[in-house]
């Protein structure tokens, strides 16, 4: 299978999701950056989101507001995920 | 009525917000101002006329009787007027209590601990560090062990994990009290920021605490177990938050036995945890041990029921 190639962040984030949700048949690089996480893609649901979600604050030491409306586009793929997460921690840089 | 305007409407939320919100304004006043012995005719008077006039409450708590009786073979508990009247009057003595506890009239000392898991020690213990744990409270008896636990927790922050809107007051109204160490939380619905909240204060050494014996209305997380004999909605909440923070979870209740309030305080479970893919199977399991504690904690004090709604998925609709 020709994967698209990851970010080294695309990774990390992949494995995170797979330590996070015990994903253990998978590997980091099988999850393609742009598969949906929900869905008809890694058939994620809302409860698995709340696992990410804590997972991903406690890591990068960031935060995802209750009235992100933006929320649910963040956890469409490993792809917006890290996109994300770029973002938020350059904002805690500052 | 519409199927859903219907089940709103025999939802405990619907009856109890208002009541709750009055009455604690109305405990806390009665509270700094007076005492128990000029309260207590009155509260009789007004739960005797919520007797009269609740007619939904009263075939809730012959439901309730009913099913008790039937569960656990004891034909004694079988509900005649007289015994749902006396649940009654259990709720009002039960509400007078609380009013003792919030003036301080009702010293931990006179409270018997029933604590054969050393959760107080480790309640304790969370002062110099480590991490908090989750309780899991019922509207069967006091709840207002809650403030007591507080007490026993000395300096251990306490948030109680509510659905009620009026968190704001409710909060204002513990700090007139001079209440420190307990707060309360909204929970209407598990997001992001909530989980992390939650979590960073039980790295804190915070404890959480929450009732487990009831649905919120707009949750659609339910899961549906055997309670005494029948088929009742119980929250996924108090598991899916022990899942999610994975922190060991305890039960608490707090009857009065013998005019003597007991707290009991035991350990469900250590590490909560579930398989993916079992996850529902797992919660459901959990629900199920509750329930069954909670059946035979109700055998215990069978008059301190005070979920005064259908409490069973409905066989008379």
């Amino acid at each position: 299978m020709n994967a698209p190639a990851h970010s080294a962040l695309e990774l990390e984030i992949a494995q995170l999701v797979i330590d996070t949700l015990n994903l253990e048949d998978l590997a980091a690089a099988d999850i393609p950056p742009s598969q949906p996480l929900f869905g008809d893609g890694l058939g994620l649901d809302s409860v698995d989101a709340l696992e990410l979600a804590l997972a991903l604050q406690k890591h990068y030491d960031i935060r995802i507001a209750s009235d992100d409306k933006d929320a649910r586009h963040h956890f469409a793929s490993v792809a917006s995920l890290a996109a994300f997460v770029a973002s938020q921690r350059a904002v805690c840089a500052d | 009525m519409s199927e859903a305007q219907l089940a709103t409407r025999r939802h405990w939320s619907a009856q109890r917000e208002r009541g709750n919100l009055l009455l604690m304004r109305f405990t806390a006043f009665v509270a700094r101002n007076c005492g128990r012995r000029l309260l207590s005719p009155l509260l009789h008077l007004i739960v005797l006329y919520f007797f009269l006039t609740g007619r939904r409450a009263r075939h809730s708590i012959s439901e309730y009787l009913e099913r008790l009786a039937a569960w656990s073979g004891r034909s004694d508990l079988r509900p005649t007027p007289r015994r749902v009247f006396a649940q009654f009057m259990a709720f009002a003595d039960c509400l007078l209590d609380r009013l003792d506890v919030w003036r301080g009239a009702l010293r931990l000392e006179q409270v018997r601990l029933l604590d054969s898991d050393g959760l107080r020690a480790q309640l304790l213990a969370t002062r110099h560090g480590g991490r908090g744990q989750l309780l899991v409270g019922t509207h069967l008896g006091n709840l207002d062990v809650c403030r007591a636990l507080a007490e026993l927790g000395e300096q251990v922050p306490l948030n109680v994990l509510v659905h009620t809107h009026h968190v704001a007051h409710l909060n204002r109204l513990l700090g007139e009290a001079g209440e420190q160490r307990m707060r309360l939380i909204q929970v209407s619905e598990l997001d992001a920021a909530l989980m992390l909240d939650l979590s960073q204060r039980l790295e804190r050494g915070e404890w959480l605490a929450m009732a487990g014996d009831r649905v919120p209305l707009h949750d659609g997380r339910r899961v549906t177990v055997d309670f005494l004999g029948r088929p009742a909605a119980f929250a996924q909440g108090p598991w899916l938050l022990a899942g999610l923070l994975g922190c060991p979870v305890n039960l608490m209740c707090c009857l009065k036995i013998d005019s003597r309030y007991e707290i009991r305080l035991e350990r469900f479970l250590d590490t909560p945890a579930w398989q993916r893919g079992q996850r529902d199977a797992t919660i459901a399991g959990w629900a199920q041990r509750y329930a069954d504690r909670l059946a035979q904690w109700c055998l215990l004090a069978p008059q301190q029921w005070f979920n005064f709604y259908p409490y069973w998925e409905s066989t008379d609709a």
